[in-house]
């Protein structure tokens, strides 16, 4: 298959009065279309610029970093802006790229009505839980019709049991829309239920360590059933150990 | 949405809080206008005993008797109406092209770097001492005034609102980014609608700041207006025109800033709903 996002030698750095620090060193890999890859790393390892520089948000230094299709980020938060209904935010995208039509109206629409959003359509978003939030978010950014995803641990601001099961919702709704998907997590169990790989990433600067193919003996890939795979350990562990996490 | 209090049934213990609050609220309305009348009451005493002289102190009759004069000639509403006007486009001027100049600023960090110092200095500046430079350069007329009555306020609405602007989170503005918006959808999508309560604060702030600038314009170079009536009477000795002014002047300031706040709560809660 065609890879839909390629980073070739890619390096950065940040630079400040205080000194200059390595972000991203000669980081190379890829991901190919309709596939769901995670990115784990110990924290502060630069996973986020990362995705920045995928979504033009920064320019790589040295190396050069390849995108097949239009981009869809997905933030930490859900950022909803709470002078708008939830149909307004999720109409954001399309009017800032002015393409709000009859047409893709009624695709926000659908999105809505599918997702279980249809009657808090005209809510504030503080009227709703951090799960129905996060997924208007989703619906913000599926919105403009990516080919590929960039989720930036868009549920850790959610407590456990919600990120559990908002997880497992929205990796069904990305595979069901048939989305590329770059997952950037430091949680282990949620990268491994989610993906068809895993990239693990070195302390900064971020290069790669290792890649897991990641294959479970349960029939449906549902971020739940994943995690009763007997394989399930093996993996989490062995990723744990590379991530070597001192405490 | 429920709001925790069941409307059926209320407790005996429930019943006697609400009692107390009720009772407690109404006590502190009534010392207050007692406190009112006391004060009244006190200063005409004081002047019918000649414990005080009426002819520089003035008293409530006095101006109770300089009101009814007033409104009969017809000249009180003229004056109320010329300092009204004045401030209410002074205010709202001032917070426009304050605002302006925030959006400005916040466009472009460098010169919002180079003038910080001055903005800093600006602010600190009493800006009634402009007064007289200002009537010397546009005139002796009211738009000096209201000059004068904008410059009050402009400079620290800039500083509030760029402020405001400032502390919007790095978030949302990635948000408008990533989806390919350029800087003017940032400031329309996000920094202004976010700021739309500091906005309606500034405007708070220069109600006040506006009449300060509008009585001193006045005392300079007015023939109309509550501060041209303030000190037209104190140099004829009417010190029944004057404090009655003076009053009349901190009753229009009230009034207005509570128009501001019923205003700031309609806002909020349109955005909110």
């Amino acid at each position: 298959m065609l890879p839909a996002i390629m980073l070739d030698n890619v390096s950065l750095s940040y630079h400040s009065m205080d000194g200059e620090t390595k972000a991203v060193s000669e980081l190379s890999f890829s991901v190919s279309e309709g596939e769901f890859v995670s990115v784990v790393g110990p924290s502060g390892c630069g996973k986020s610029t990362i995705l920045s520089m995928l979504a033009g948000l920064l320019t790589p230094e040295k190396g050069s970093v390849t995108i097949e299709g239009n981009i869809g980020y997905m933030l930490q938060k859900d950022h909803l802006l709470e002078w708008r209904s939830i149909r307004k935010n999720a109409l954001l995208g399309l009017e800032i790229q002015k393409k709000v039509t009859k047409e893709e109206e009624a695709y926000v629409d659908m999105l809505l009505k599918q997702y279980g959003l249809w009657e808090f359509r005209n809510h504030a978003p503080s009227q709703l839980s951090g799960g129905m939030r996060q997924r208007a978010a989703l619906i913000r950014t599926l919105a403009v019709q990516p080919d590929i995803l960039l989720l930036d641990e868009p549920f850790s601001a959610l407590d456990y049991q919600t990120r559990l099961s908002v997880a497992d919702e929205i990796g069904k709704i990305i595979r069901k829309e048939r989305k590329t998907a770059l997952l950037v997590t430091h949680d282990i169990s949620e990268a491994i239920s989610l993906s068809d790989r895993v990239i693990v990433l070195s302390a900064r600067p971020a290069t790669v360590k290792n890649i897991y193919e990641i294959t479970l003996s349960t029939e449906e890939k549902s971020a739940m059933k994943a995690r009763e795979a007997p394989e399930f350990r093996e993996y989490f562990n062995k990723i744990w150990k590379e991530l070597d996490v001192h405490v | 949405m429920s709001n925790g209090k069941t409307p059926k049934a209320i407790s005996k213990e429930q019943q006697s809080y609400f009692k107390n609050i009720r009772a407690y609220r109404r006590k502190i309305k009534w010392t207050r206008w007692i406190l009112l009348l006391l004060f009244f009451v006190l200063w005409q005493t004081a002047t019918q005993l000649k414990w005080i002289d009426s002819f520089i102190f003035s008293s409530p009759i006095g101006m109770w008797q300089a009101a009814v004069e007033l409104v009969k000639s017809g000249i009180l509403w003229q004056h109320l109406a010329v300092t009204i006007g004045e401030t209410m486009v002074g205010f709202l001027l001032g917070t426009a092209l304050g605002t302006a100049l925030a959006v400005l600023l916040w466009w472009n960090s460098f010169l919002s770097d180079v003038l910080e110092p001055y903005l800093v200095v600006l602010n600190a500046l009493p800006k009634t001492a402009l007064a007289p430079i200002i009537i010397v350069w546009i005139g002796n007329n009211v738009t000096s005034i209201i000059t004068v009555a904008l410059l009050t306020s402009v400079v620290v609405t800039i500083m509030t609102v760029l402020e405001g602007f400032c502390r919007v989170e790095e978030e949302k503005i990635k948000l408008i980014r990533i989806f390919g918006g350029n800087k003017a959808q940032i400031l329309t999508k996000v920094v202004l609608p976010d700021n739309v309560p500091c906005i309606v604060n500034a405007l708070k702030i220069n109600v006040g700041l506006s009449f300060v600038g509008v009585i001193v314009g006045e005392f300079l170079v007015a023939k109309m207006g509550l501060g041209y009536l303030i000190t037209y009477g104190s140099q004829i000795f009417k010190m029944d025109w004057v404090l009655l002014s003076v009053i009349l002047l901190a009753v229009l300031a009230a009034l207005m800033y509570q128009m501001i706040v019923s205003l700031e709560k309609r806002i909020l809660k349109r955005r909110n709903q």
